[in-house]
């Protein structure tokens, strides 16, 4: 009896499972179906579920044609740089409130300011924005997109690193001092060590949010020397012409570069993903 | 260890490369100061059909005069965006910049663009006058913003997309065009079919596209937005009977799903034959209407003026999009001697040999142009009639989007046609006052 | 008479001797923490006091109070826009939160594939990633009336065939569905991971006294996750306020005005209208607000733990 309803549960779950997944994966195959279409499907009177005839046109289009090699290369660029100084940022701000006897004020004010970057809404505060980056010269340059980046993406870097850093324990670090370890040789040869999964999943994550960003990449560059793909994909839809083709594969694109970053480091996501808020203290 | 060397490792490549990529754009507006010198000029462009001739143009150019062509494109509504804020933060990147002609009165207002008269580029008279007109600013004729009235008037820029909204209808249905508004909806009733054929196309999606769609009705009918005194003249009873004409007459005998329907939407619904007849832009005919690889409907589509409404006239809408000179620019005299050469008569030939639309009335009427373009002589008429344009105040986007909004609320069932009118009437009215115009 | 430049030196004092009464370490938070915590405190300050001073200048740059605020707040269409984002947000978010954490559950409990595990884990990465221009054109692809693929699929092509974009109610559902669509996953990604962690000490503990798969949810790993699930609750919500391309792909913000949420209110009193100054106004006023909220819901969140 018991076995027969856990078996009967076990079925009922893979089957809601199964139907999520399904609900879930039909935008993306929908979009990659899309990309493979010819200007003549896309105008077919019933669209079709497969491409009737697939052909990768779009892809070469959207890479060569188009010129959105270059761009590919600058979101590249722009998310590695940003991600990293991200990073670097956040340890710098994480390392004394979580490794040092901060108050438990200073901490907070730290914490919360840095979620509150999360309340601007981006439409508004992009033209403060242009006009600072005007001022100092760096319109249409890649490293506008990678400071502006680093400010957007702090919360999320913050939070996510204090969280592996609350977990890994003082005494180990406090042990080397004793020992007669200065502090920078105990942050490099125990806390940095340790840190890596945290730091590499954080990474991952702030990488993603830098490449989907749209708005800032478009406002704060001119020409396609500071552009990115996003910016490019964007301009895939116009007013008359109907060319989603290439915008479906603009969007396919995009995903694989990050995806294959993920799917190198995922345990490490994984672990950075609990936000270090819910260990056993 | 090793996964720390490879992060300093990416860490370093990618510092290095944007150092590399970015030190060359600091010169990359450069090019010179002087005045015919430059070596490279970068175009502000809207992307799709309508800069598709202006980018074949361009390696000629380089072949001629040696100068390199930039042209970054961006969509309609981005492309505005983006202008605005490089006007407001004075900045030299582009030296040339693609407008529709409903951004010029912001621009003009603004003084964002330069004098083009005074970098040498005179009136044609083989360019219909209502070309150069729109071009002008403040506008020399109908009402004038109060606030531009004591200025002179300047050429800030040239129509390169001769655009003029028309009329199409599928002449294997109905052997005659339809003459007035009141032939088109007799029509539309004798061919609708529900589920086959759309008796008529309402291009019905929020802001600018219904406007777009809606504006030659509402002239024709005899209504407006603005009278001479930029009174609001939305909610008069013509007004009213065109926002009705289109919101219950003509949405009756339309395609399923007029609310969501933009151009793209409207084109492929007549490429596939589900249309009988609706409002057109010359950048749609060749891109989608009659592109060989996709139309059903090859030579049973033919292109008219707007029909007559109740005003007695037809009157259609000018999308010119221009070419201007931004005042930040550092080369000003380069860019303008840019435009002199793409207007000249046979860049024009070349232009419209590929997807460009012309505006010289000879290659309009070019008789070995008008097999791939059979709508180029109805164009050369609608410049001659002349069109109208939509009213030249650096408020128009705004209007525009209380109207569409409107417009769209209506054809989708939320307010009636009558309130529709009223409603963006009185949102206009408060809009237009608090901008200092001497509005009722 | 030398009591007045005797008190400046003796707050000096007071301070240098609060300063020695702090550990060497207390005073490295500080060393430590103020050149970069400044300089980035600076640079993220700066264009929110932009966008004051906008908000309160007119275009010529005179002072002028706080008009633009009164003509913020006095537009009708402004509750409107506050409406529709909340009755969007009122859809979607209990979805995400809720679909996340059972699917989550589910996963967590039933499935012990580990390939199967980091498959489903890779797969929800992907909408994070991909520009959002591209998801609103496939689902107007999906959505749109004839050409659209859902209504093929559901063989309702005819006129009465149900409009998705141009309904009111059903726009509002066909924008919601796609923010569902998009972060659901990302709260499951959370949520997974954080189920994890719970110590399986303590799971086991509760099924050997033969505790209910609900009272094990309940007792055990709620507790464990709630400061997790109003963590991602808080940035989701700070989210909705920004959701902007999907929307204005699918809908252009109609029928009507239906789905112009807040981001597209503000945008379009600051590039359709023109009027940065109410823009601006318009977004001082939804910080103040969302960090009047914030201060609220952070008493219960973890932010001053440890």
């Amino acid at each position: 009896m018991i076995h027969r309803s856990r078996r009967l549960t076990k079925v009922a779950t893979s089957a809601l499972l199964a139907l999520v997944g399904f609900i879930f994966a039909f935008p993306l195959f929908y979009l990659v179906a899309t990309s493979l279409k010819t200007k003549a499907d896309l105008f077919a009177p019933v669209p079709s579920l497969f491409p009737p005839a697939p052909t990768i046109d779009s892809y070469t289009s959207v890479l060569f044609t188009r010129g959105f090699g270059g761009l590919l290369f600058n979101s590249i660029v722009v998310g590695l740089s940003a991600t990293a100084l991200s990073i670097c940022v956040a340890f710098a701000i994480c390392y004394p409130i979580t490794r040092l006897p901060a108050s438990p004020r200073l901490r907070a004010f730290v914490l919360n300011w840095a979620l509150s970057l999360r309340f601007l809404p981006p439409v508004a505060v992009v033209i403060p924005y242009f006009a600072i980056v005007r001022t100092i010269g760096l319109y249409n340059q890649l490293p506008a997109l990678i400071l502006v980046y680093t400010i957007f993406n702090l919360p999320l870097a913050i939070w996510m690193l204090r969280g592996f850093l609350d977990e890994i324990p003082r005494e180990i670090e406090e042990a080397a001092l004793v020992d007669g370890a200065s502090r920078w040789h105990a942050f490099r040869t125990i806390l940095l060590p340790l840190s890596r999964p945290g730091i590499l999943a954080v990474a991952i994550i702030v990488f993603a949010f830098d490449w989907a960003e749209f708005l800032f990449a478009f406002i704060l560059t001119a020409t396609p020397q500071a552009m990115t793909f996003p910016v490019g994909v964007q301009g895939l839809v116009t007013q008359f012409a109907i060319i989603w083709n290439d915008m479906a594969a603009g969007g396919v694109i995009a995903i694989l570069i990050p995806l294959s970053l993920m799917i190198i480091a995922r345990r490490h996501v994984m672990s950075g993903l609990t936000f270090g808020v819910i260990r056993d203290k | 260890m090793k996964l720390r060397m490879r992060l300093t490792t990416l860490v370093a490549i990618a510092l290095v490369a944007s150092a590399c990529t970015s030190t060359p754009s600091s010169s990359g507006s450069g090019g010179g100061t002087g005045g015919g010198t430059a070596t490279k000029l970068t175009i502000a462009a809207v992307q799709g059909v309508e800069d598709a001739g202006l980018k074949a143009l361009a390696p000629m150019y380089k072949q001629q005069k040696g100068v390199d062509i930039q042209i970054v494109e961006a969509p309609y509504d981005d492309l505005y965006s983006k202008l605005v804020n490089a006007f407001k933060a004075n900045d030299a990147t582009y030296d040339l910049i693609m407008m529709d002609d409903p951004w010029m009165p912001k621009f003009g207002t603004d003084g964002s663009l330069s004098d083009l008269g005074a970098l040498g580029i005179a009136p044609d008279p083989d360019i219909a006058q209502v070309v150069w007109d729109v071009g002008t600013w403040p506008p020399p004729r109908g009402p004038v913003p109060p606030s531009e009235k004591s200025k002179p008037k300047q050429l800030l820029g040239a129509t390169i997309v001769g655009n003029v909204e028309m009329f199409m209808y599928r002449n294997d249905l109905t052997p005659t065009a339809p003459a007035s508004y009141d032939d088109v909806l007799t029509n539309a009733k004798a061919q609708n079919k529900p589920g086959t054929v759309a008796g008529y196309i309402i291009r019905g999606k929020a802001t600018n596209p219904v406007v777009a769609d809606f504006l030659p009705i509402l002239w024709s009918q005899g209504g407006d937005v603005f009278d001479e005194n930029w009174n609001v003249v939305f909610d008069n009873d013509a007004s009213k009977a065109a926002v009705n004409f289109l919101i219950n007459d003509l949405k009756a005998v339309a395609q399923t799903d007029p609310g969501s329907t933009d151009a793209s939407d409207r084109d492929k619904i007549m490429a596939n034959g589900q249309g009988y007849q609706t409002s057109v832009w010359p950048g749609e005919i060749n891109a989608a209407v009659l592109d060989p690889s996709i139309t059903k409907v090859a030579g049973k589509v033919t292109f008219i003026p707007i029909p007559k409404g109740k005003s007695g006239k037809g009157v259609g809408m000018m999308g010119n999009w221009l070419l201007g000179v931004p005042k930040a620019s550092k080369n000003q005299q380069a860019a303008a001697d840019f435009i002199k050469w793409m207007l000249q008569k046979d860049t024009q030939l070349t232009y419209a040999q590929n997807n460009g639309i012309p505006s010289r009335t000879s290659v309009l009427k070019d008789a070995s142009l008008t097999t791939a373009n059979p709508y180029f002589p109805v164009l050369a008429d609608a410049l001659q009639a002349p069109p109208n344009w939509r009213p030249r105040t650096d408020q128009w986007n705004a209007v525009e989007t209380i109207i569409g909004t409107h417009l769209n609320k209506a054809l989708t069932g939320g307010e009636t046609a009558d309130q529709a009118a009223m409603g963006a009437a009185a949102e206009i009215r408060t809009l237009m006052k608090g901008a200092g115009y001497p509005t009722q | 008479m030398n009591a007045a430049p005797a008190r400046p030196l003796a707050f000096a004092a007071r301070i240098r001797t609060a300063w020695t009464q702090q550990s060497r370490q207390e005073r490295l938070v500080y060393k430590l923490l103020l050149p970069v915590f400044g300089t980035v405190f600076v640079l993220a300050t700066i264009p929110f006091v932009l966008a004051v001073v906008q908000a309160v200048t007119s275009d010529r740059g005179e002072f002028i109070g706080f008009e633009n605020f009164g003509r913020a707040l006095g537009n009708p269409l402004l509750y409107e826009a506050i409406k529709q984002t909340g009755l969007y947000a009122a859809i979607a978010l209990p979805i995400e939160i809720l679909g996340g954490l059972g699917i989550a559950l589910l996963v967590h409990r039933t499935v012990s594939s580990n390939v199967v595990r980091a498959a489903i884990y890779i797969a929800a990465m992907i909408p994070i990633v991909i520009p959002q221009i591209a998801v609103g054109v496939v689902f107007r692809l999906v959505y749109a009336a004839d050409s659209g693929i859902l209504n093929v699929l559901l063989g309702q092509t005819g006129p009465n065939q149900p409009l998705w974009l141009s309904s009111p109610p059903l726009a509002m559902i066909a924008t919601a569905s796609v923010d569902i669509w998009q972060w659901t996953p990302f709260v499951y990604l959370v949520m997974f991971a954080g189920l994890q962690t719970v110590p399986s000490e303590s799971v086991e503990a509760a099924q050997v006294d033969g505790a209910t798969a609900w009272m094990q949810f309940r007792h055990i790993e709620l507790p464990y996750l709630r400061p997790l699930l109003l963590l991602v609750l808080f940035f989701r919500i700070a989210d909705v306020i920004r959701v902007f391309d999907h929307v204005y792909v699918l809908t252009g913000g109609g029928p009507g005005n239906t789905t112009q949420f807040l981001s597209l209110y503000i945008y379009r009193i600051g590039f359709k209208f023109s009027d940065l100054g109410q823009a601006s106004a318009l977004a001082v006023v939804v910080m103040v607000a969302m960090i009047l909220f914030y201060t609220v819901v952070s008493r219960y969140l973890p932010a001053d733990r440890g």
